[in-house]
């Protein structure tokens, strides 16, 4: 109950950060961008609240499905933003983030979720869940900021705007790339050897994730060793990231495997 | 030979083969893996030939795909190989000498002159960069003294840490394949089974599956002994997650079936004249339960299946073991005659028609059935997975390396004029160059202030 109002406050306090950052966007002039941020803050922490609340009512860790995995997957991106707009001071992908984080969280809020929280089935009784699962979709959240920043590249008219996109792009993927490998690929590896007795079954969420992880891969070399910026590797972002997109979102709905939960 | 190493050093193969290996993929997880054929011939008619003969239908272990993976570890194993050696001496041993217009060639560069003696600057400009964590080495030449600093040089090598790990992880998988083994057991209460190629038994002493109140399943818990030599060393329950281990062999709980070979079943006897009447008996399969009543005084089973179905050549058999659709087999005695004999149905308790023998008043309905629950283990030895870990643990550690530890290097060079020294001194670092150049300032600032 305390979950679900706080939960309602916080798409609320999204929605206006969401307008804010859009007055940005289209008076462009950066004004905006403090009161958007400010309310982006107010709704990450109220966020934090309801994943805690979240947490002690189930007695497990705030994703174990839909609902509350896209409401944990928004909760991350805005975390992302919030560190990535510190560093960086680029309130032009507010518009876009807010956007986004508002329709996860529309989509969570919406009837096709079941919100009850439902106890443990015995292949999520551990605790890998909880460092698989936030460390994946952490590394995820900055994927999801690496698109728009890509997608801000190609579209940006000036070349100082350029690059400061390109280079917040490979910042972001220097932090997604890690944490993804970590918490999809190396976690998920270990927790399947303990629950399944075997670290790689080739299941479609599995194999997706790799598809993901080459993606970066690729990503990284081309960048790295071959010197290619700007439109090419914002292309390759855009890639990965729909590779993750799908991974998270699509095995689920469009391919079957092992990974049935969420 | 040669040409080949330059094949196979080549970046572009790598992404040539990034790609490849991606898009393979993706074609794995379109496509079903390992279904019987007939399912493929169904799924896609005349193209089912197509996909099996391109290997398509088990493409993760087809000889292609396996060669791909075979040319990216080779590319990987001769790529990384073929940059080590400069990186190496780049870290371990650079050359000290340098030129003052190289250093002013940097984008991070500084110059200042000291009224001190050479070797004195030296010293001071030695402990600035100690004190910032560099290692230092000079190298005195004539009226010239040179410096090089460096510090987190590890950084050099986080991407080889990062390909050593897949390559690891890729001889894990290797060993696994090959040396790996796993195989099913299913336990009933109280059965002891060997488990093969392991000097041990393990008998099923309980299984529970245990229930929330909501009634969702909660757990599913064997508790099982292991048995060497007729003796028993230990006792332990094994959860989904929480596996048994023991000589390198790990057990897991996967799954339950359920046995009908020797169900418990419970028949009710009806008489269809008189609605008031109604016996219940409680047997088995092969077993006889007395009615004692006048029409009808012994009751037997000869059949159970759970999933009844006419199969070829009109035959009563089971299409499955999930209980769909139960039937027992009943027969009705009186004395020595059989007054009723016919397949009653758990789920179509009306349902007459496969009645045969005399017209009777009698009415067999098959009120309850339960079989005997059994563990499905998986019993598994896979000696390749420590390899997996460690090469986990150097990706992960590479990728520390390669993103947050970017190794710096300042070189400078003091030339000693009269009673004055000059110092021209740049820097070079890998990543993050705006706190780079911050540090620089400070070190050339502290030694301009000393």
């Amino acid at each position: 109950m305390i979950e679900s109002t706080l939960f309602t406050i916080v798409f609320v306090l999204y929605i206006l950060a969401a307008l804010f950052y859009l007055a940005v966007a289209f008076s462009r002039n950066d004004r905006w961008a403090k009161p958007g941020l400010g309310l982006a803050f107010a709704g990450l922490v109220l966020h934090s609240a309801a994943l805690l609340v979240r947490t002690f009512e189930s007695g497990h860790a705030p994703f174990t499905n839909m609902y509350e995995s896209l409401s944990f997957l928004s909760w991350a991106m805005v975390l992302a933003f919030v560190l990535i707009d510190r560093k960086f001071r680029i309130p032009r992908i507010g518009p876009y983030l807010m956007l986004i984080v508002v329709g996860l969280v529309a989509l969570a809020s919406s009837p096709l979720m079941p919100k009850e929280a439902t106890p443990l089935v015995p292949a999520l009784q551990s605790y890998w869940l909880w460092l698989h699962v936030s460390v994946t979709l952490l590394g995820e959240a900055f994927f999801a900021v690496a698109l728009i920043t890509s997608i801000l590249y190609l579209t940006a008219d000036s070349d100082e705007k350029k690059e400061k996109m390109d280079s917040v792009s490979y910042r972001c993927v220097a932090v997604g790339f890690p944490l993804f490998t970590l918490g999809g690929l190396v976690f998920g590896m270990v927790w399947a050897y303990k629950a399944w007795g075997t670290y790689w079954s080739w299941d479609p969420k599995e194999v997706w994730s790799l598809i993901t992880w080459l993606v970066f891969a690729l990503y990284l070399h081309t960048r790295i060793v071959m010197g290619w910026k700007g439109k090419r590797s914002a292309i390759i972002a855009i890639v990965g990231f729909l590779a993750a997109l799908f991974t998270y979102f699509g095995v689920n709905y469009l391919l079957s495997g092992l990974h049935s939960y969420a | 030979m040669r040409s080949l190493w330059k094949f196979f050093s080549s970046v572009k193969l790598a992404i040539v083969l990034l790609i490849l290996l991606a898009a393979a993929s993706v074609i794995g997880t379109l496509i079903p893996q390992g279904e019987p054929p007939a399912a493929y011939a169904a799924r896609y008619g005349q193209l089912a030939g197509l996909l099996s003969g391109l290997q398509l239908t088990g493409l993760y272990h087809s000889g292609w795909y396996l060669a791909l993976l075979f040319f990216f570890a080779v590319n990987t194993i001769v790529c990384t190989l073929a940059r080590l050696p400069a990186k190496c001496r780049r870290a371990f041993k650079p050359m000290i000498g340098t030129e003052t217009a190289g250093l002013l060639a940097l984008k991070v560069k500084g110059r200042l002159g000291k009224n001190a003696p050479a070797e004195e600057v030296r010293m001071r400009l030695e402990a600035t960069l100690k004190a910032h964590r560099y290692r230092v080495r000079s190298q005195a030449a004539e009226k010239r003294l040179c410096l090089l600093a460096q510090k987190k040089k590890l950084g050099h090598f986080g991407s080889d840490a990062v390909h050593l790990g897949l390559l690891v992880i890729i001889a894990g998988g290797i060993v696994s394949g090959l040396a790996g083994f796993r195989t099913h057991l299913d336990l009933s209460e109280g059965q002891t089974v060997k488990v093969p190629r392991a000097p041990f038994e393990i008998r099923l002493d309980r299984f529970e599956t245990e229930y929330y109140p909501q009634g969702m399943v909660k757990a599913w818990k064997s508790t099982v002994t292991v048995i060497e030599n007729g003796a028993s060393v230990l006792t332990k329950p094994i959860l989904v997650n929480k596996p048994l281990t023991h000589r390198g062999f790990s057990f897991y709980q996967t799954g339950y079936g359920s046995n009908w070979d020797n169900p418990k079943l419970e028949v009710t006897v009806k008489k269809k004249n008189d609605p008031s009447f109604a016996r219940t008996v409680q047997l088995g399969v092969g077993e006889r339960a007395a009615v004692d009543d006048k029409d009808v005084s012994q009751i037997s089973v000869k059949r159970f299946v759970p999933d009844f179905v006419i199969g070829e050549g009109s035959q009563v058999e089971t299409r499955s073991q999930e209980p769909n659709n139960p039937a027992a087999q009943v027969e009705g005695w009186k004395g020595p005659e059989k007054v009723f004999s016919g397949w009653i149905f758990a789920n179509y308790p009306d349902f007459e028609q496969m009645h045969s023998g005399q017209p009777t008043d009698l009415s067999f309905v098959l009120k309850s059935y339960s079989g005997s629950e059994y563990s499905v283990l998986e019993a598994a030895r896979d000696p390749g997975v420590w390899l997996i870990w460690v090469g986990c643990l150097l990706v992960s550690a590479g990728f520390f390396l390669a993103f947050y530890w970017p190794p710096r290097e300042i070189r400078a060079v003091l030339e000693e004029g009269r009673d004055r020294t000059e110092v021209t001194a740049g820097g070079v670092a890998a990543k993050s160059r705006e706190s780079f150049q911050a540090e620089f300032e400070a070190i050339i600032d502290s030694l301009r202030r000393s």
